[in-house]
């Protein structure tokens, strides 16, 4: 037929989704049908507020009817509580010890809420609502008044529990959005900005111009290279408080909606098959640049167990048994439940083997 | 007179209202032959009443004229229906007969329907030869239903298609093929999950659509309903556009 002729025969993108159909359907069941159009339909964005900016942005954003997530969060305990054992207690997924897995969680913090930053502002649209933000606009120091970026791209920076003082490490930080959401938080001491990709890093100096004074991106302030970042156990380790591992993965919405680029195309199939293993390496290089009492937040976006859970999962087994390193798993379910309102979060993982706590991947997805 | 042809006084008084709120010199002449060839076709004076009440336009089609068209449509098959037909859908008699058989040689020769199923289509779906054919509305839709659905003729006029716009056939079709319950089948005509059939997505409101085909919420469909809206917009008719002449 001539619908057919004029398609090429296996596009990446249909070979993405033989691919998610065949391994998600399993893995999420009935939801995988709500998943997949979601994923193949337009996403939802929010808009980072950039504190730096002075125009007033919010009020502006607000009247147009948006509202902040993150103010907006219910911060009520959540009732299945008990469910959670003392041993298992903690705030964010993953929590480094000392080698003698005496537990170092800061006393200040209820117990499975993580503080949230009162500094990251991020407005979507009420559910339901499909209206797009206009691009951001540059105010009288011609700083952008707002980034935008998928409104659960957030979620990972706010769970870091970023706190006053503190030295942060982001590995895989380009285009920047998670960075500049850390930096909204204006308590870093130190942050280390890195991507392998030099062409990424650039764009990402680009993005950190347009949003942030130069006088916070200072050598004093922040460390922008291009490493690998696999490499970076060797460069330094116990330095940082917090670890941003924000990896390469599948990027399941983009692999099915474009051609270009595309991790499902065939010349890219070996690079594929060895993403779990880059990314092992990229959170155990994340795990040990961290600093005993510090904590490291893994994610992704894709919806892969291999790419998520099994990737944690070997991460603590390996930093247990070659560096003698011992990770605690933070349940983040606490941490969802806040934000139920706004997103639709992936159901329970357990982490096998002999480790008894449960943990939440942030691959986090967002439905409409 | 009015009375004499079987209606009461006060049916006759109404349809001298309606003919008097026509306008056109000679009105009232074709308006005694319309009636008398409504008759002809075994309509009561009662239907006859609601259906020009439906379609006053009738009263002004000239004698001659109206016959060539019921003639034609006979001819295109129409013969026990053409009572219903005409009864469901006066509309049908104003139109020209070029215009009807414009539409019937594309149901023919673009769409490759059978004499018979074409006659199954005016039937059921009268309303198509109002449809300017330069609009893309029924022109893309047995391709849409054919190519992006792998629908066979047979089966597009038994769920009868043209009662559906397009609009809704490709919504209802892509939230299916999204959530992965529907496949265009590839050359072989083959799919690897079993599609459901048209019939079933077109025919059931929207509730039971979503609870017996779907399986989805009213919420999910009905965001999904304004974003495909919107993305359609920025688009033409791209996948089809290959076999559009
Ligand atoms: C998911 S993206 C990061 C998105 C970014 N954190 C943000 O929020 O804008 C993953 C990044 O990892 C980078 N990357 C891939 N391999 C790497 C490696 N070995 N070391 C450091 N970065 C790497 C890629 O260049 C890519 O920019």
């Amino acid at each position: 037929e001539k619908w057919a002729a004029t398609h090429p025969k296996y596009p990446p993108t249909s070979l993405a989704l033989q691919h998610f159909d065949a391994t998600y359907s399993v893995q999420l069941g009935k939801m995988w049908p709500s998943v997949r159009v979601a994923l193949l339909s337009e996403r939802k964005y929010g808009a980072l507020l950039n504190n730096f900016s002075h125009d007033a942005v919010l009020a502006d954003l607000q009247e147009k009817g948006c509202r902040d997530f993150i103010n907006d969060a219910d911060t009520e305990a959540q009732p299945c509580l008990e469910q959670v054992s003392e041993e298992e207690s903690g705030d964010v997924p993953v929590k480094k010890s000392d080698s003698d897995g005496q537990q170092l969680s800061p006393p200040q913090l209820s117990p499975n809420i993580p503080q949230l930053s009162p500094n990251i502002k991020c407005v979507v649209f009420p559910r339901g609502d499909i209206t797009r933000f206009k691009p951001a606009r540059p105010d009288t120091y011609r700083l952008l008044g707002y980034y935008l970026l998928d409104a659960a791209s957030v979620l990972p920076c706010l769970a870091l529990n970023v706190q006053e003082g503190h030295n942060v490490l982001d590995l895989c930080a380009a285009p920047g959005g998670k960075t500049l959401a850390l930096l909204q938080t204006q308590a870093i001491r130190f942050l280390c900005v890195n991507d392998t990709s030099v062409s990424r890093t650039l764009r990402l100096r680009k993005v950190l111009q347009s949003y942030v004074p130069k006088e916070f991106l200072t050598d004093e302030n922040i460390r922008i290279t291009s490493f690998d970042g696999t490499r970076w156990g060797d460069i330094e380790r116990n330095s940082f408080d917090r670890a941003l591992v924000d990896v390469p993965c599948t990027t399941d919405r983009h692999s099915l909606m474009e051609d270009d680029n595309n991790i499902f195309s065939k010349t890219r199939t070996g690079e594929r098959r060895r993403l779990p293993q880059v990314q092992l390496a990229l959170l155990l290089a994340g795990i040990e640049a961290t600093c005993p009492g510090g904590e490291i937040m893994y994610s992704t976006c894709t919806l892969s167990q291999i790419q998520n859970l099994s990737v944690v999962e070997q991460a603590i087994h390996l930093a247990r048994e070659k560096h003698g390193i011992h990770l605690e798993v933070v349940d983040l379910q606490p941490f969802t439940h806040m934000f139920r309102k706004t997103f639709h979060f992936a159901p329970d993982l357990h982490l096998g083997g002999n480790n008894s706590s449960r943990v939440k991947v942030s691959c986090i997805f967002c439905g409409h | 007179s009015l009375v004499d042809m079987g209606f009461t006084d006060t049916q006759a008084e109404q349809i001298y209202e309606a003919v008097c709120k026509v306008r056109g010199g000679s009105t009232a002449k074709h308006a005694l032959s319309t009636l008398a060839a409504l008759f002809v076709l075994g309509l009561s004076p009662s239907s006859v009443l609601k259906l020009l009440q439906k379609c006053p336009q009738l009263y002004t089609v000239k004698e001659s004229q109206l016959q060539q068209r019921i003639e034609n449509l006979r001819k295109l098959g129409l013969v026990e229906s053409l009572q219903r037909v005409v009864a469901y859908y006066p509309q049908i008699l104003t139109v020209p007969m070029k215009t009807v058989k414009t539409v019937v040689v594309f149901l023919r020769e673009k769409c490759l329907f059978t004499v018979q199923q074409v006659t199954d289509i005016l039937r059921d779906s009268p309303a198509i030869v109002l449809e300017d054919l330069g609009q893309l509305e029924y022109k893309f839709q047995p391709q849409y239903v054919y190519f992006r659905m792998g629908v066979k003729q047979a089966e597009m006029v038994k769920s009868r298609l043209f009662r559906f716009t397009l609009e809704d056939v490709r919504c209802r079709h892509c939230f299916l093929e999204r959530r992965g319950l529907y496949q265009t089948p590839d050359k072989k005509g083959q799919t690897t999950i079993a599609n459901p059939i048209l019939d079933s997505i077109l025919s059931a409101n929207q509730d039971t659509f979503l609870t017996a085909v779907a399986k989805a919420s009213p919420e999910e469909y009905e965001v999904f309903q304004r974003l495909i809206a919107r993305e359609w917009q920025g688009q033409e008719y791209g996948i089809i556009e290959a076999d559009s002449d």
